[in-house]
């Protein structure tokens, strides 16, 4: 399939998965918004209301972490089990099976800009204010998506090889909830060695941590740091969308006849 | 029928085997041989039925020439630059979208590009004759108008090669009859076509030639009647066995 098409096809397939979402609740659209404030919420009450964050700014503290992590976490869980949800288009047409992840991916990076675009407003309603700084949000982004489309493929090939995979993602990603921080802060752990070894063993802490730091303290991002988990994402995706390029039919029989 | 055929070879099975282990079964036990040793030619324009109990691997040999599975071993060669595509009514529809979004994905699902899947909407909404319900929500058709749906969309597609998967079960009555008769039309031109039924009936109508598969071999192949007659020994053996 060339390119263009293959990108034309993913769009309209995220496209009209969204359109299909909305139509089946009485709020549409409105939940793209809804959801994650929602989350956001429920993280508050149970955080800053009942245990005392002791943060002035927990609010924004708590959304800068919380709605880039929902980001990852839907779009990775999502996009694990797609081949094998679309196993009846699986069987009919032979199509690049990576097409299923990468729609899924696109369906929630439309719905993450207007999530983002909330979080401005939330952090400006504040009295935070945009900098030159926060140009850097260009690059933590670029390295979040591709994060997400390395983590999907993985998690893509893994539930068609075994369908068990579904559930130790779906553990995986609560596991990262709680070690990311989101709602309590990485550099707030009282030993300095023990901060850097959690942003230098989870890229997802690191990630995070700095969408903080751009936009609630105006530093940029450890520009090595950034660009070594760029890099690596940029691998593993590269690595893996062409194995699952190659295997294409392999990955057919899993999901069609295991 | 062999020998003579100096026409081009479309598509070639040699030695198709497939098979794969049920699941939860341990070492050579459970190992379930869908294909055993298939050897076939489809030569270009003509229309070849396959024929077959339900479960035999028909399916999975339309899968292998579609190019969605690959063999354990043999060989599956198509003539260079040529497509194949396999025609199943309803590519799994979205009952939450309308006719026309289902209807645009599927084109574009089949290898159309956007504005070509575009242009064929109201040829797809005037065939089916879904009317006004073309722009409702998928959810509320019935299956006679989701068949409809899926067949007409189907239809369109253009392909060098076309696999047919019992695609004529379509609508009621009259919707069948003008299924057929558009099925027929494009088989009658230059069309390559594979057709794969356990009807009987709709083999012997549209079909030059024919091969019978039985537990994933060829038991028959050649002249449509002359396979026929021989599948319907079986069956009726079968039956008074039962």
């Amino acid at each position: 399939m060339p390119p263009l098409q293959y990108a034309s096809l993913m769009d309209t397939m995220a496209r009209m998965n969204l359109r299909a979402d909305a139509s089946r609740y009485f709020f549409g659209y409105i939940w793209w918004v809804l959801e994650p404030l929602l989350y956001v919420a429920v993280f508050y009450v149970v955080f800053n209301v009942i245990l005392d964050s002791r943060r002035l700014d927990f609010l924004a503290f708590l959304m800068c972490g919380k709605l880039a992590f929902i980001w990852f976490s839907k779009s990775v869980n999502q996009a694990s089990n797609s081949i094998l949800a679309n196993r009846g288009l699986v069987g009919k047409i032979n199509v690049p099976k990576t097409l299923f992840p990468l729609a899924v991916i696109q369906e929630g990076l439309y719905k993450q800009v207007t999530v983002f675009l909330l979080l401005f407003a939330v952090l400006l309603m504040y009295g935070y204010r945009p900098s030159a700084t926060w140009l850097a949000l260009v690059p933590i982004v670029g390295v979040n998506y591709l994060m997400i489309v390395a983590c999907s493929l993985v998690g893509a090939c893994l539930v068609c090889f075994m369908r068990d995979f579904s559930m130790v993602i779906g553990l995986m990603m609560i596991f990262l909830m709680f070690t990311s921080g989101i709602f309590w802060d990485v550099r707030a752990l009282g030993d300095p060695a023990k901060t850097e070894l959690l942003l230098a063993v989870n890229p997802l802490a690191f990630i995070l941590d700095a969408y903080r730091q751009v936009l609630m303290y105006n530093q940029a991002p450890d520009w090595l740091h950034l660009g070594v988990v760029g890099i690596g994402s940029g691998a593993v995706c590269l690595i893996v969308g062409r194995a699952m390029h190659r295997g294409n039919q392999f990955l057919a029989r899993r999901v069609l006849i295991s | 029928m062999s020998g003579a055929d100096d026409r081009r070879v479309m598509l070639q099975l040699d030695e198709v085997y497939l098979s794969y282990h049920s699941s939860k079964a341990t070492f050579d036990h459970g190992v379930h041989r869908v294909l055993d040793g298939v050897s076939l030619q489809l030569f270009e324009g003509e229309t070849l039925g396959i024929i077959g109990r339900n479960g035999v691997g028909k399916t999975t040999m339309l899968r292998v020439m579609a190019g969605i599975l690959a063999p354990n071993s043999g060989k599956v060669s198509q003539y260079p630059g040529k497509t194949s595509s396999l025609l199943t009514i309803g590519l799994g529809f979205k009952p939450d979208l309308s006719g026309r979004d289902n209807a645009l994905l599927s084109a574009m699902l089949q290898g159309a590009s956007k504005r070509q899947a575009k242009g064929y909407l109201e040829e797809i909404k005037a065939f089916s004759e879904l009317g006004d319900s073309f722009e409702e929500p998928v959810k509320t058709y019935s299956s006679g108008m989701r068949s409809r749906l899926g067949f007409t969309t189907a239809l369109i597609s253009h392909v060098d090669i076309l696999l047919i998967d019992e695609a004529l079960s379509a609508g009621d009555a009259q919707f069948r009859g003008k299924a057929e008769a558009a099925m027929k039309e494009r088989i009658s031109g230059d069309q390559t076509v594979v057709f794969v039924s356990h009807m009987e009936g709709q083999v012997q109508k549209l079909c030059d030639r024919a091969i019978w598969l039985e537990n994933g071999k060829v038991a028959a192949e050649g002249d449509t009647a002359e396979v026929l007659a021989g599948y319907q020994q079986l069956v009726k053996q079968a039956a008074t066995k039962s």
